[in-house]
């Protein structure tokens, strides 16, 4: 599904000089994978998963997203197919604080092409199947972190991505919501959600399937 | 000093707050001061004599004919001086023209005859010399002057021996006995004589010299009388006694008051006078200078809002850090301070600008608008308030910073604190009120400009394109009344008409639209005015034969004059449309006959109505022409008289032609004012167009003001919205998303404001009614226009900030770790 060749990232010091955060990444990523990239602070993880969500530009290298070249592909372009393949969920959770989890939920569906029967629909599906109809008119601050965090996913998977992209979704958990999310992304995985997350934690990368270990840019392994 | 170093480090950090809220400074303060100070001078400040709130106008009235405000002749105004008993002084004055010889170039200055007592009641000193004795006032005893400041520096070079010395005026030897301080002016244009609406200031003072003539004819109206209550003495007590003279004089002089014409006489304190013409349109200004005003100081507010809001973080850190809160109190005082000061500064330069320039737009038709100087004490105020509000909102964070929650700033760190929300709710209702402003101002601008250009597009009745005019005083001394005076004014058209360039040229005694009139009572053959109770009295202009030709305004009936009226031929006049239609209803007007002297007496001599022209506007472009009649110059002869050139090419280029011309006729005669009549024209709506232009320029500095605003609210929105954006942006939100969300927020706020600003608008345009020409309170069109313009003007405004959001970068915005 992903394939990457020599990507490199870096950010200029001085006019000569440079900082690699990522060095020759070569990576390939298989359809309904379940990939937890891990290493110390700094190591570029949260860097690589940014190119990987398409939201970064600054690198050079190759990069496939099934038989598209995205290396290619104009910032436009970019932004259609993420949009089309890929969700996200990020440690501070980022819900929007003046709208209800309703409102945050149909958030991805206003960006893409759904009728309004269809949004109405998607998101009473995933209030039903995350078990939060309930909570559906709370605003975020009324939730808890777990809940949020739910949520969060809930946001990140009803536009139906195909990949799902996760900076270290239980960073600001508990260790029992923790579990309860790591659960719900082997649930998503087995039903066929290919998944890459950022994790610190060796219990939740053991619920993936295989580690990245990245260290200062390079992958080690 | 090392805080507002830091201030000022503080400020260049954020240019775009710096800029916008010194650019409102500056713009608030620049323009209200100026405003101000011209309103503080025309309006607020005393008049420039001594105990100005004594001085009163006495103007005579003949209600049954709606004539008020006239002036007084020379037989009434001894018998004031005579029997009245209320005033310290009293005083007559007119305007003259004065031809001054004996330089490189003979030249017409504005002058003005006076009653001696004048200069002690006005209670103002020479600067050199003393003022006109009782025995100089009369004929043969009138040859001394008093000079202006103006002019003592302008022809003889301040000389400090002028005192004493003889100058020519009129063929003449006068002593120059006095010179007037340079802020001297009297009289005051817009007093309401005849010629002094448009009257430049006077330069040189002469005592009254009666004629025999005028003090034997109570009717032969043309004095002002001004006077100086006692101490103690109302105005109203001084009517009475005026009240009682004129029944007097009623019975005294039955023939000169006829019970019919309602004669009366009213007081006017002289500062009603003034300034009452300007009263609606100084008002009117000065609403308009509070609501930019307003609107400047809503966008302060707005701005230091959105600072105090970025700035709250960064003092919970520095007490968390240890910082007292009077530290943090002075660091923004500084801020406070010095932005003000910048402001401030920009401002007086602004305001001076801004005088500048009103004083070069007012000069000839605003009086006292020389006087208008940047009022210092304004200029106080307008600092001191923005410096108010500069503290109080920069204020608030600092108290704000110094309470428990510190700790709760900090963890809330780069995102929407809840405490943002009704800070906002205060931001959104500031922009919403600064559009509304704007609006109301926008509305109040176009329907003037649209009044001004329909005035400007209004037929005058004559073409005022490529005529150039000066004006022509024959000194009585050289020529006596008739035929000389004749001669030559038929002479120099026959030479004018010759020199190359020149289309046609001719001559009359009052020009359209040129500020000064004359009228004339007259009877009609066959009516009598006794048992009609009807005197006709309408306006008199005396012309050359090519006069209709040069103003290019049509024959409707009949003949225009030739060569052939002369003195000696039957006597005719030519009516205009107006006074055929008044005076000669459904018949025709030619070959009636009117009279000057009495009919009822033998051998009348009849004058034949020989034409019929055009109306002409002649008390303004906004007032309908009125009834006026034309005599041939050889039959009714004048000295002062207005050449007329109709030019083929640029008129001005005639200018030095006709000058030499007319010095090889007489090298002792001025062609003086010399103007085109497009500028004569233009003259006319001057006071309007002041107006038109400070009310434009408000408005113009209210929509500044006010995008100004809108950007300040929308930049820093998008600043505390980054999160949100760069949250919805990662979901899926393309650029298109992102420039519909920050414009459309912005978007809804002016509608609101303009919802507002329109229903205001409706109701306050009413109040510009009396200023309009043409156009409705209501005038759609203007109100659609001046909505679409606020409304691209904010869009645009708002653009700027939602380019910026849409570049707002997820990873940024989402932070890597929080
Ligand atoms: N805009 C930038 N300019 C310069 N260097 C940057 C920039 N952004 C990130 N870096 C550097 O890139 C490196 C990798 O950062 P990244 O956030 O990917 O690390 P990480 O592996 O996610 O660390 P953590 O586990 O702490 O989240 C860091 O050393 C960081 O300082
Ligand atoms: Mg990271």
């Amino acid at each position: 599904m992903i394939k990457l060749k020599n990507l490199e990232r870096f950010y200029p010091l001085t006019k000569e000089k440079f900082f690699y955060v990522l060095r020759d990444i070569n990576l390939e990523i298989q359809e309904g994978d379940f990939v937890s990239i891990m290493g110390p602070s700094g190591a570029g993880k949260s860097t690589l998963l940014h190119i990987l969500g398409m939201h970064d530009h600054g690198w050079t290298g190759e990069y496939f997203f099934e038989e598209t070249a995205v290396h290619n592909l104009k910032p436009k372009e970019r932004a259609t197919l993420r949009n089309e393949q890929i969700g996200f969920v990020f440690q501070q959770y980022h819900l929007l604080d003046d709208l209800t989890v309703y409102e945050n939920l149909d958030i991805p569906l206003s960006y893409r092409h759904y009728s309004k029967s269809e949004r109405t629909a998607l998101v009473a599906d995933m209030l039903d199947r995350f078990q939060i109809v309930g909570k559906k008119d709370l605003y975020p601050r009324q939730l808890s972190g777990g809940q949020q965090q739910l949520v969060g996913v809930a946001r990140a998977i009803i536009a139906e991505p195909n990949l799902l992209l996760a900076d270290e979704p239980t960073g600001n958990l508990h260790s029992s919501q923790g579990e309860e999310i790591m659960g719900l992304f082997r649930k998503l995985n087995d039903e066929g959600m290919t998944i890459i997350q950022v994790t610190h934690s060796e219990k939740n990368a053991s619920y993936g399937k295989r580690i990245i270990q990245l260290r200062d840019g390079w992958i080690v392994n | 000093m090392n805080d507002f170093r830091f201030a000022l480090r503080q400020l260049v950090k954020s240019p775009g707050f710096t800029a916008v809220a010194i650019l409102t400074l500056a713009l608030g303060i620049g323009a209200c001061t100026a405003v101000l100070s011209l309103v503080n001078a025309l309006l607020i400040r005393p008049l420039p004599y001594r105990a100005p709130q004594e001085l009163v106008l006495l103007w005579q009235k003949f209600s049954a004919q709606g004539l008020d405000q006239i002036p007084v002749s020379a037989p009434e105004y001894l018998d004031y001086e005579k029997q009245t008993t209320s005033f310290e002084h009293i005083a007559a004055f007119d305007y003259t023209d004065l031809n001054l010889t004996g330089g490189d170039l003979p030249e017409r200055i504005q002058s003005a005859v006076v009653a001696p007592s004048l200069f002690p009641l006005l209670g103002v000193a020479p600067i050199q010399g003393r003022f006109f004795t009782n025995d100089e006032f009369g004929e043969g005893r009138d040859n001394v002057v008093i000079l202006s400041a103006r002019l003592w520096q302008r022809r003889f070079n301040s000389d400090p021996n002028l005192i004493g010395k003889q100058i020519a005026l009129n063929g003449s030897n006068f002593t120059v006995i006095g010179i007037m301080p340079a802020k001297f002016q009297f009289p005051l244009p817009l007093f309401g004589i005849q010629g002094g609406t448009f009257a430049g200031p006077v330069d040189i003072w002469k005592p009254i010299a009666f004629t025999k003539n005028e003090l034997e004819s109570r009717g032969s109206r043309s004095y002002g009388v001004i006077g100086r209550l006692k101490k103690g003495i109302s105005s109203a007590q001084a009517q009475v006694e005026i009240d009682t003279i004129h029944a007097n004089w009623l019975k005294q002089f039955p023939d000169n008051y006829n019970a019919d014409v309602r004669f009366g006489g009213t007081l006017y304190p002289l500062h009603e006078q003034v300034v009452g013409g300007m009263q609606t349109a100084l008002l009117i200004l000065l609403a308009a200078v509070g609501v930019v005003l307003l609107i400047a100081c809503a966008n302060l507010t707005t701005m230091l809002l959105a600072r105090a809001g970025a700035c709250e973080r960064e003092f919970a850190i520095r007490v968390a850090l240890g910082a007292t809160r009077t530290q943090i109190l002075r660091q923004i005082l500084c801020e406070s301070v010095l932005l003000a000061v910048i402001g401030g500064a920009a401002g007086s330069l602004l305001a001076v600008w801004g005088l500048d320039l009103l004083r070069a737009i007012g000069v000839q038709t605003v009086p006292r608008i020389a006087e208008a100087n940047l009022d210092v004490r304004v200029l106080v105020v307008m600092l001191a308030v923005s410096i108010g509000t500069g503290i109080l909102f920069g204020i608030i964070p600092a108290l704000a910073s110094g309470n428990p929650e510190v700790t709760e700033a900090l963890k809330e760190g780069g995102r929407t604190s809840t405490a943002g929300v009704p800070r906002n709710r205060v931001r959104n209702a500031l922009v919403i009120a600064e559009v509304a402003m704007a609006l109301v101002l926008l509305v109040s601008a176009g329907l003037l400009m649209k009044s001004f250009a329909r005035l400007q597009n209004v037929d005058p009745g004559f073409n005022s394109r490529n005529v150039l005019t000066t004006e022509i005083a024959l000194p009585v001394a050289k020529y006596p009344r008739g035929k000389p005076v004749a001669d030559l004014f038929a002479e120099a058209t026959r030479r004018i008409n010759a020199l190359p360039g020149v289309e046609t040229a001719a001559f009359t005694s009052i020009l359209p639209l040129s500020g000064t009139n004359s009228d004339s009572s007259f009877a009609i053959e066959g009516r009598n005015p006794m048992a009609e109770k009807v005197y006709p009295d309408e306006e008199i202009r005396v012309i050359t034969p090519e006069y209709f030709q040069v103003l290019k305004t049509s024959l409707l009936r009949g003949r225009a004059f030739t060569d052939a009226d002369t003195a000696d031929s039957p006597k005719v006049v030519i009516i205009n449309e107006a006074m055929a239609k008044k005076w000669f209803p459904n018949t025709d007007p030619i070959g009636k006959r009117i009279t000057f002297s009495d009919p009822r007496k033998p051998d009348v001599e009849w004058v034949t109505i020989v034409g019929v022209v055009a109306t002409m506007r002649h008390r303004g472009l906004e007032e309908e022409g009125k009834p006026e009649y034309y005599l041939p110059h050889t039959q009714r002869s004048n000295r002062a008289m207005v050449l007329a050139v109709r030019s083929k090419q640029d008129p001005r280029s005639l200018t030095s032609a006709i000058r030499d011309e007319i010095r090889r006729m007489d090298p002792d005669l001025p062609a003086a004012n010399v103007r085109t009549l497009e500028q004569v024209t233009s003259d006319s709506i001057a006071p309007r167009r002041l107006s038109v232009v400070l009310i434009g320029v408000f408005a113009a500095v209210a929509l500044v003001l006010a995008a100004v605003g809108i950007y300040g609210v929308m930049s820093f929105l998008v600043v505390q919205r980054t999160h949100e954006i760069g949250v919805r942006m990662a979901l899926g939100a393309q650029r298109s998303d992102v420039l519909r969300l920050v414009m459309g927020h912005a978007l809804r706020l002016v509608l609101i404001g303009a919802a507002i600003g329109l229903a205001i608008a409706l109701v306050s345009s009413r109040a510009l009614q009396a200023m309009l020409y043409n156009v409705g309170a209501f005038d759609i069109s203007t109100f659609v226009l001046v909505t679409l313009a606020l409304g691209s003007v904010a869009l645009l405004a708002s653009y700027i900030p939602a380019v910026r959001a849409t570049r707002a970068d997820p990873m940024i915005a989402l932070g890597h770790n929080g």
